[in-house]
Parts: C-alpha cells; sequence; structure tokens
C-alpha cells in the first residue's frame, strides 16, 4: 500500500484538532498500520500532551530539519499502542523555523517507513498553516457546529482545494444532540449544506475527551465511550472500509440529511 | 485540462482548469501553443483560471513559459483567490474582463455567469453584470458594476454598482446575508427580519436602500404584503 498524508486542520483553533490527529492515529495502528502522528503547531504543540509523551521528547522535528538529529531518532513510539508513532515539534521556536519544502521533504522521507503520516496542522490560514498542510495528499478538516467554525472551515477548504489536496473530508466534532434538537445548534446537514464536502465522521460532545487529552491515555486506547466509538469509525473509514453512519431511527422520516442528523451511533 | 474557446470581439478565452495540477501547467500550455500557433500569436486571450490561487512564482513561469513565448497579449487574468487579485493586481496586471469594443446600449458592459459557489476569502470582481448559480458563502465577496443575481444563498457580501452606479440591483433566491451594498450606499439586515432566507431584490429608492420579496407575497385577501421596506440608511 502506497503511503498516505493527512493533514488535520480546520482554520479556527480549539475544535479538536489535535485530540481528532492523536486518537485517529491511534485507530489506524490498532487496525495493524504503522502510523506516525507529525505535531505541526511548531511553538505551541500539544499533541505530545495529548498522547502522553511529553516527558520522552529528546529531539524534535526541528531538530532533524535543521541536522542536529536523524529523523528517525526524534520519532517517538507509543509504548501502548502497537506500530503508533509520533514526531513533537520544537516548543521554543515559531512557525518560522520550517518551510513548506522541508516538510515536503520530510513528509516524503517517512512515507518509506509508515502507511499512514498524520499532520497535527495549527490554527489559522498562514505560514504555519502552509507548512503542515505542504506534505499532505489529503485532508481532514475539523469543524464544530457554530457559525464561526464553519465559515472558517470554508476558508480552509477553499485553500485546501487550490492546494489540490484531495480528497478533502469533514469532521464535526462536538455535537449536542440536545441542543440540535432545541435548535441552539447547527445540525450536521446545516455544516454539510453550507461546506459542500464529503462528511466521514460525526463526533458527540463527550467528557471522556477532556479527561482523556488531560491525562494523556488515548480514548481508543481506554474506553468504549461514544467518541472513542467515533474515532475509530473515522479510522475505519480513512482506511477506505464502508462503515454506516448510523443507528437509524425507523420512526424518523427518510431524507438523508435527517437520517445523518438522527443518526447518534457515529 | 486546458481549452481555448473564441469570446466576443475576437477575444480567446484560454480556461485552465482547477483539476490540473500545478505540475503539470508548464507541459499543458506547452500543449496549448503547439496546438495554437496558427492563432495564437498577437491574440487577445483572456486567461481564466478559475478559483486557483496564483502564487508568484506560478504567474512568472506562465509568463515567461506562456504569454511571451507564444505571442499572446493577455487582456485578463482571471482568478476567484482574494490573495492572488492583489498580487495580480500589484503587478499591474488587468483582472476584470475586457469591456466589450461596441458597447451594449445603456450599459457598456458584459455579463458574467458563474456555475459554482464562492467560498469564504474567495472573491468576484466584475465590470458588468454577475449571475452565480450557486451560493456565495460567508466571507466569500461579490462585486460588480452592474447588477448581481444569485441563484442560490447569499451568506457573504455583495456589492452592486461598486463604481458608483445605484440603479443596479442585488437578486437573491435566499437573503442570508447581514449587508448588501449598492453603489455608495450599504443596506443591512437583522437576522430576525422577514426577509432573512427568502427571496428578495433589494435595489435603491429615494436614496434609501430597499428589499421586497421576489416575486411579491401575497396575504389571503390576496394583498401584496411587505413589497417594499427600508432596510437601513
Amino acid at each position: 500500500m502506497a503511503s498516505r498524508v493527512i493533514v488535520v486542520t480546520s482554520g479556527k483553533g480549539g475544535v479538536g484538532k489535535t485530540t481528532t490527529t492523536a486518537n485517529v492515529a491511534a485507530a489506524l495502528a490498532e487496525m495493524g498500520n504503522k502510523v506516525v502522528a507529525i505535531d505541526g503547531d511548531v511553538g505551541l504543540r500539544n499533541l505530545d500532551v495529548v498522547m502522553g509523551m511529553e516527558n520522552r521528547i529528546v529531539y524534535t522535528l526541528i531538530d532533524a530539519i535543521e541536522g542536529a538529529c536523524r529523523l528517525n531518532q526524534a520519532v517517538i513510539r507509543d509504548k501502548r499502542v502497537e506500530n503508533l508513532y509520533m514526531l513533537p515539534t520544537a516548543q521554543s521556536r515559531t512557525k518560522d523555523a520550517v518551510t513548506p519544502q522541508q516538510m515536503i521533504d520530510v513528509c516524503n522521507e517517512l512515507r518509506k517507513d509508515y502507511d499512514y503520516i498524520l499532520v497535527d496542522c495549527p490554527a489559522g490560514i498562514e505560514a504555519g498553516f502552509k507548512n503542515a498542510a505542504a506534505g499532505a495528499d489529503e485532508a481532514l478538516v475539523v469543524a464544530t457546529p457554530e457559525v464561526s467554525s464553519v465559515r472558517d472551515a470554508d476558508r480552509i477548504i477553499g485553500l485546501l482545494e487550490a492546494m489540490e489536496k484531495s480528497p478533502i473530508r469533514l469532521i464535526v466534532n462536538r455535537i449536542r444532540r440536545d441542543m440540535v434538537k432545541r435548535g441552539d445548534m447547527l445540525g450536521v446537514s446545516d455544516v454539510l449544506d453550507v461546506l459542500a464536502i464529503d462528511l466521514i465522521g460525526m463526533i458527540p460532545d463527550d467528557e471522556a475527551i477532556i479527561t482523556s487529552a488531560n491525562s494523556g491515555i488515548l480514548l481508543t486506547a481506554s474506553s468504549g465511550s461514544p467518541a472513542s466509538r467515533a474515532f475509530k469509525n473515522i479510522a475505519a473509514r480513512v482506511a477506505g472500509e464502508d462503515v454506516p453512519f448510523m443507528n437509524l431511527d425507523s420512526n424518523e422520516s427518510a431524507g438523508i440529511f435527517h437520517r445523518i442528523k438522527t443518526m447518534f451511533g457515529f | 485540462m486546458i481549452k481555448l474557446k473564441g469570446m466576443a470581439d475576437s477575444v480567446l478565452r484560454c480556461i485552465i482548469s482547477e483539476e490540473l495540477p500545478a505540475s503539470g501547467f508548464g507541459e499543458a500550455l506547452r500543449a496549448v501553443m503547439e496546438k495554437g500557433k496558427q492563432i495564437l500569436p498577437g491574440a487577445r486571450v483572456v486567461l481564466d483560471f478559475g478559483a486557483r490561487a496564483l502564487p508568484e512564482p506560478l504567474i512568472a513561469s506562465i509568463l515567461s513559459g506562456f504569454v511571451w513565448p507564444s505571442g499572446i497579449c493577455v487582456v485578463a487574468w482571471i482568478t476567484y483567490d482574494a490573495a492572488s487579485q492583489e498580487i495580480l493586481k500589484r503587478g499591474g496586471l488587468s483582472i476584470s474582463e475586457p469591456l466589450p469594443e461596441s458597447p451594449v446600449v445603456g450599459r457598456n458592459t458584459a455579463s458574467l455567469v458563474l456555475h459554482r459557489s464562492l467560498r469564504s476569502g474567495q472573491r468576484v470582481e466584475h465590470r458588468g453584470d454577475v449571475i452565480i448559480v450557486g451560493h456565495v458563502n460567508s466571507g466569500a465577496e461579490v462585486l460588480a458594476s452592474g447588477n448581481i443575481t444569485i441563484i442560490g444563498r447569499l451568506k457573504g457580501l455583495a456589492h452592486a454598482g461598486y463604481e458608483g452606479d445605484e440603479n443596479s440591483s442585488v437578486v437573491v433566491r435566499s437573503m442570508e446575508a447581514p449587508q448588501v451594498r449598492i453603489g455608495g450606499k450599504i443596506g443591512s439586515l437583522e437576522r430576525e427580519a422577514n426577509w432573512w432566507a427568502r427571496n428578495v431584490i433589494v435595489s435603491v429608492r429615494d436614496e434609501r436602500v430597499l428589499i421586497e420579496y421576489w416575486p411579491p407575497l401575497k396575504n389571503e385577501a390576496g394583498e401584496e404584503i411587505a413589497r417594499e421596506r427600508p432596510i437601513y440608511r
């Protein structure tokens, strides 16, 4: 199988890019793929914390780019999930420490050894985003059902299309079914209607995510929570499996958007 | 991936597909040069890149690899990427469709019809009327010196008559934009307004921006309701 480089991005900050990167990477690894997650957020790194590896960093992506170490010396192996690796970035540097060409070179180097390379992208549309996206073939866009998040995702999708990334697929994160039902929150169909790209997953608002991110114990490894199932399903769909989106409520009307809206089997 | 089409006033339109990867540009343009070597030298050409972003190195390579060797005269560089439009403008390159040589009676402009949606950050600027068969998402911009018709949702900014023509109008299938501009006037609309998410026509009358249902809504007695109301200013 040719290895795939996937950037996880959103435009807006705080919508769950890092959590998604970590958990989808772990789920892909649990399926038997060799996976490396790259922290593309130079200067504001967090992937190491979410993946529980912050005390194991010796070298970083920047050290490897600057020649202070070999690339494989900077990559950390996860002790709990077999086949899962993480490439941390530097906390003491800024986005200017990397160029898009260097990121392309790093991704191409990693393609030799890994099935999946997931790049956790920083918020924004400036150099950090351009670097993180440079080496990727395809993209996962994370959006929450909020107007500001959807607008930023729309901007990012336009940029990703211009950069010829394909496919570009959507993850709707932090869905609160009760609020959607009350009409206080955009539904998945509303988000899809605006963004007009393929949906690859929906993640419910789940307290387990916060506990997991703080403890550095990945959801996919630790629990059968709804969010954990959602991440595993996303990973399976990334790998090309046809996983149904929904526990269809047969009493509901059968419109496709309505069905998507009402499925919370994720 | 690259098509040449004839337009009015013997202008050629060179449409470069958005699906063509940037790495394939050089080869595809050379093929166009080869095929069109009889017609290209001296031809007036509009280069249409759709929503593709044009970073400086790509523009430079198109100039040196296609424009100059083929002998064409580029009359406009069309892209909906707002950042690229700025780059082209800074280089003194025209980003508007060419004006017709024989003016249409009443308005010296041509229409632009787009079968696509515009995403946040994308912009269309056109001297003439613009018809969009698609949505204009929040954060996208449409500027026309004439009228604007959007057969879809308007969530972004529409500015009709941006060169000052306040006889222009904006017609929208689903009005979901908090602001519409016509000439030098700005109309703003509350989300709670009756017109929100309805099909409307926005125009200027008596120095005020007006919005009305289109087609007019009627009540049970068959009378038109709320045919026109000022939005604001």
